[in-house]
């Protein structure tokens, strides 16, 4: 039976049963559990359940100052730890007007784009580790550490870093690091290539990824989901370009979007921004301005002024947006963290059904999605 | 592939009333700025048009409908609109009509004021614009109407704020918890909550 | 006389015990119980960088029933403790048990007063046989306590330990 042949048969002629995926799996990255009814291999339903690794982001930031909640936020998405942490650091920045230096913008642009690079390819490993493929997972990992490598050497940590503050950052970048990144961007680019050759052109790939499951512009509005999901069904939604922030308008840069709307497309959108990256840290390394990278006269202990502030950012995932609501204390009153992943699986359950087993994990790993990112 | 080129976005940045800020890395504030609320002044005007014809028609006691034009540079949205819980629906509408995508559904607790806000923030996947939607209902019986039938994205938000404030969504199809456990019976970002 | 020593430098005797723990601990398989952070730096350990497979424990199993050790990766939720424990009642004897990361070891840096959905470390649910410190622990510093658990199986610690210079 084709997909709409199995969701249109009545009731009384299907005989499911209930198979459950996870929570732990290999294949759901993450503490994620998804209730599938199934009809023989296919998908009648599926419901996500999450809430297996919710850490409770939002209730501690009621508890604590805005300083005090900095490490929260790079471990709300772990890969995309930098772009979080400056959506954060933004939002506060916005409310409390603080002016942050170029040097700093142009260093935040830097290691985000680092940031997204290490992100894709962390996506890239695991994904084609659900769909069968082991080898890209070792080849992508070891190009990822040359990235951690970077990162390690100018904050000091490899994961969940606490880099930015609120008006700049933490440390200067030194000649090392300029020189790291600039060899970092010449020795990705052709190993782009080698992905392109090794894992894109592949037939098996091909057969795994195109034309399945896929996603119209309009569904990924009604459900809000963003980044990569929506650019890879033709709409060129990035908040980079909608609501440009930090340093990005001074690049020269594109925003891949591919009309399909099949893993496929969502697939080849994350590997063109990895290409877009390398030209937007290229950019900027050459023209990274000299000067302080902390603004003057940031108040010791912060307070931003009764009311909403939100601040939006293009994470690895999509668009993350941070939400404070503010009651002119040092403690903030309320902070909504607005996670492209939650948006991005809401989609899920529409977009499974019909769908055999393997064609739902494909789909599950062309959303990208980091568990504690939705479970926040 | 259809590349959102700098030509054209730059093109379309001149053409709305947005300034751009200084162009190299000599002054204090050298980045170009937010696109400027002017183009969303239309915008704002038909929102105000389409709620006001509503509240005319009908015999139901709201507060006041207020829908003003807010700057985006300390606030990180344009458009702010204050409704009465009935017209959440309405508003969310008017928001999908105009090819709006929900960005999320916050629940703020007002221990002290007697009430709980909704906030609803909406973005535009083709325009700059944001909007902000809010709602005050009272907290001893916290209710709102579920949008989640015009905003399918809404459902597990609105679980989410229920199950984090205990606001009910009248009409939503499923409203168990969505993080906490199933038989979680407390609502822990209420400011009166001690675990 | 000669040929008698000679054999003795061929033929070793030995408890059977010790092979078994010496067999075990070169070959842990662990479980695929990545949670959150810390899963990556697991991950980033099995990759080619740090390879845990030079220790014999790349193997990742997703099934409980073929896996020795559980490297708790994350935290650990209260709505995810009933799983986690299951999960450790699945496996077969002999297992063991390392706490990844200063979740799994104490609830990390998500216990605060009034906290409500996190398990202050998974020691709390079932014994642990080593904790690994860290937020998230380096690689090296889970390869070094993979080879602790080794050293607790065989009494011997097979990696000289190199001092810091």
């Amino acid at each position: 039976m084709s997909p709409s042949e199995v969701i249109a048969a009545p009731e009384g002629q299907r005989e499911t049963f209930v198979l459950n995926l996870g929570p732990q799996h290999p294949a759901t990255h993450g503490v994620l559990r998804l209730k599938l009814t199934m009809d023989g291999e296919f998908i009648v339903r599926a419901e996500p359940v999450c809430g297996y690794i919710h850490r409770m982001h939002e209730k501690m930031a009621e508890n604590r100052s805005y300083a005090q909640f900095l490490p929260n936020t790079s471990r709300i998405d772990y890969l995309s730890a930098m772009t979080y942490t400056h959506a954060f650091v933004g939002a506060v920045e916005r409310a409390a007007k603080l002016e942050v230096p170029p040097r700093a913008e142009f260093i935040r642009v830097i290691t985000s784009e680092l940031n997204r690079i290490s992100s894709h390819l962390v996506w890239l490993g695991a994904y084609l580790l659900d769909l069968g493929g082991f080898t890209p997972l070792l080849y992508a990992f070891d190009d990822r550490e040359k990235i951690l490598d970077l990162l390690e050497g100018v904050t000091g940590a490899r994961l969940t870093y606490c880099y930015y503050r609120f008006g700049g950052v933490c440390n200067d970048v030194d000649e090392a690091f300029t020189r790291g990144t600039k060899e970092f961007v010449a020795y990705m680019r052709p190993r782009l290539d080698m992905y392109r050759a090794l894992v894109t052109d592949n037939i098996i790939l091909r057969k795994r990824l195109v034309g399945i499951a896929p996603i119209s512009a309009e569904t990924c509005r009604k459900y809000g989901a963003t980044g990569p999901v929506i650019r890879g069904s033709g709409v060129a939604y990035d908040v980079r370009r909608r609501e440009p922030y930090s340093a990005y308008p001074l690049f020269d840069f594109e925003v891949p979007n591919f009309p399909e709307g099949d893993c496929m497309a969502r697939y080849l959108v994350r590997m063109e921004e990895m290409a877009q990256s390398l030209r937007i840290i290229e950019q900027a390394v050459d023209r990274l301005p000299e000067g302080p990278v902390m603004a003057t006269a940031v108040p010791r202990v912060l307070k931003l002024p009764a009311g909403d502030v939100a601040y939006a950012v293009e994470a690895a995932r999509g668009r993350f947006m941070v939400h404070i609501v503010s009651d002119n204390k040092e403690i903030p009153y309320r902070v909504k963290l607005r996670t492209p992943s939650l948006s991005n699986l809401s989609l899920f359950e529409e977009a499974s059904q019909g769908l055999v087993l393997p064609d739902a994990v494909a789909l599950l790993g062309s959303l990208d999605l980091v568990i504690p990112d939705i479970d926040r | 592939m259809n590349p959102d080129s700098p030509q054209a976005h730059e093109e379309s940045a001149a053409a709305s009333a947005g300034q751009p800020g200084g162009n190299g890395a000599s002054g204090p504030s050298v980045l170009v700025g937010p696109p400027a609320l002017d183009q969303h002044t239309p915008l704002l005007a038909l929102l105000e048009q389409g709620l006001a014809s509503e509240q005319g028609g009908s015999s139901v006691e709201a507060p006041a409908l207020a829908g003003k034009a807010v700057d985006f540079a300390s606030r990180g949205y344009h458009v702010e609109m204050t409704v009465a819980p009935e017209r959440v629906v309405l508003a969310a509408q008017l928001m999908d009509s105009s090819g709006f995508a929900l960005d999320t559904i916050t629940g703020v607790d007002w221990l002290a004021e007697g009430q709980m806000e909704l906030l609803y923030d909406y973005f535009h996947p083709e325009s700059p614009t944001r909007v902000l939607v809010r709602c005050r209902v009272p907290r001893a019986a916290p209710e709102a109407p579920t949008i989640s039938a015009v905003f399918p994205g809404a459902n597990w938000h609105e679980r989410e704020t229920h199950e984090f404030l205990g606001i009910r969504f009248q009409g939503h199809p499923n409203l168990t918890p969505f993080l906490l456990p199933e038989d979680a019976d407390y609502h822990p970002l209420r400011k009166d909550y001690a675990a | 006389m000669e040929a008698q020593v000679e054999c003795s430098q061929i033929v070793k005797f030995a408890v059977l015990d010790e092979l078994l723990a010496l067999g075990r601990a070169n070959s842990l398989w662990p479980l695929t119980f990545g949670l959150a952070c810390c899963a990556i730096e697991m991950m980033a350990a099995g990759a080619s960088r740090f390879d845990l497979s030079r220790f014999g424990a790349e193997v990742f199993r997703p099934s409980p029933r073929q896996a020795d050790v559980m490297i708790v990766a994350g935290t650990i939720n209260k709505k995810m403790a009933e799983a986690v424990k299951t999960l450790y009642d699945q496996m077969l004897e002999p297992k063991w048990v390392i706490a990844m990361g200063n979740c799994a070891i104490s609830g990390g840096p998500f216990v605060f007063p009034g906290q409500y959905a996190v398990v202050e470390g998974v020691d709390k649910l079932f014994p642990v046989d080593v904790v690994i410190p860290g937020c998230p622990p380096r690689p090296e510093a889970l390869i070094e306590g993979i080879l602790k658990l080794e050293e607790k199986l065989t009494g011997k610690r097979r990696w000289p330990r190199v001092p810091p210079q």
